[in-house]
Parts: structure tokens; sequence; C-alpha cells
């Protein structure tokens, strides 16, 4: 029997620790946004939260160089995208990153600690644990403007 | 993946920036705006053509601003995106550096 019921398109997906997968993980979150008819909008802010996590992992984890280091998996709910966020870098909890003072002038800027601010100001109900070598982050994107016609 | 271009019109240098301003782009930009800073005087950012930006293009230009503000060059950032426009809101850099909605000239 036919029905017209969508079959959801998850994205699961690895990637190596160098930044050239910043290239593919643009393309997977392109992909997972128009199959699921998500706006410009979305497809920017995921992307700009993973690859903020990324690129930390990379940078800072531990990552570089490591084949299969960062599993993504992002599942569209109506009310918004849940994401899953693993690495195999060191321990780190995004979750406990002391807030970035965004009023600072620009001589006292710090350059870093942005990135996870901005995870976080895209992201809600953020979960951390640690299973085994992996850090392991949940996390969601909510839809801003609810999409019509469900 | 970035393309920078570089013009001078009526006395200012317009750095002409596209594509997606990510960690393995942010590098290129910091570099065409510090060569810019290093010559020119007034020197604008022509962001019209820029569709992303993360946290290490932000920092690309918030490290060309102390540059310029080191060398007195007056430093403006033009014509960016929604969605790029909010992520300098989102970091407060709308407040401590010159964005505008359009070139100077």
């Amino acid at each position: 029997m036919w029905h017209n019921q969508a079959i959801p398109y998850e994205a699961d997906f690895s990637l190596n620790g160098n930044l050239s997968e910043l290239e593919r993980l643009a393309a997977e979150i392109s992909r997972f946004c128009r199959e699921n008819i998500l706006d410009d909008e979305a497809e920017f802010q995921l992307n700009l939260a993973l690859e903020e996590l990324f690129v930390n992992t990379v940078r800072h984890g531990g990552c570089e160089g490591a084949e299969n280091s960062v599993r993504i998996h992002l599942l569209a709910a109506p009310d918004g995208v849940e994401v899953e966020f693993a690495d195999r870098g060191r321990p780190f909890d995004p979750t406990t990153v002391p807030p970035a003072n965004i009023h600072a002038p620009l001589e006292e800027r710090h350059t870093g600690g942005l990135g996870i601010h901005l995870v976080r100001g895209i992201m809600r109900d953020m979960h951390y644990r640690r299973a085994g070598d992996w850090n392991q982050t949940s996390m969601k994107r909510p839809a801003v403007v609810a999409p019509r016609n469900l | 993946m970035i393309q920078v271009t570089e013009e001078t019109r009526a006395g200012w240098c317009i750095v002409g920036v596209r594509g997606r301003l990510d960690a393995e782009s942010a590098d290129e930009l910091e570099n065409a705006l510090h060569a810019a800073i290093w010559k020119h005087t007034k020197v604008a950012a022509d962001f019209a053509a820029v569709d992303y930006i993360s946290s290490a293009g932000l920092r690309a230009v918030i490290q060309a601003a102390r540059a310029a503000e080191g060398r007195d060059v007056e430093f403006t950032i033009c014509s960016l995106k929604a969605h790029v426009k909010k992520v300098f809101d989102m970091s407060g850099l709308h407040q401590i550096l010159h964005v505008q909605g359009e070139l100077p000239c």
C-alpha cells in the first residue's frame, strides 16, 4: 500500500580531524536541510554551531590528524533539529565554559571563547556526557517559526 | 573558500570578499585586510558576497580592526547579509566595530 508519509532523512556521518573536512560538513548539512525543507537560516546556524564544535576538537581537543574523530547525527523534529555531536578528543564539556564577555572593548577582546558562545546562542537543551573515549553533546536547534502544513 | 579583490575608489581601499569565511579561509581574509591596512588610510571590507561566517572569520575581522586602530587607519565593514549580520550582533561586534549598511563610496 502506498502512502504519502515521507520518510524523514536523518544525517549520520563521521569527520576526520582535518579542517579540509569543513567542506564535507557543509555539504552534509546542506543535503540534510534540503531533504527536510529547512530554511537558509537553519542551514546557516547548524553549519555555524557544528563548525565551532568540530574546529575545537581539531585545534584544542587533540583530534588533529585522527580518522573519524567526530560523529554527527541530525534529526529533524517538528520543534527543531536534534543534534548529537560526538568526538574522541580530550574531555571537554561545552556547557560549563564560562560565558564570553561580548561587551568588552576592542583592545580587550579575547579572540577565543567566541565559538562556544555562538553555539550556546544558537542551540538549546545542551547536555554533555563523557562515554569511554568519547565526548557526547546533544542539543537542539529550535525551529524559530513553526513550519506550515504540519 | 573565498575570493578577495582590492580596488581604490575616492580615497578608500575597498576589499571585496566573496564566499564562506570559515576556519579554513579566515587566514586569507586576515592577510588581505592586513595588507590593505598597511598600504591605505581608509579601508572598507565589502561583505555583500559573504554567505557565511564563523568565529574564525570574526577573529580575522577583530585582528584587522586592532591593526587599523594601531595604525590610525579608518576601517569599516559594509553590506552584511542578514544571517552574517546576526553573527556579528550575537558576538557584540556591532558595538565595537564600524559596521555599516552600504559602502562609503
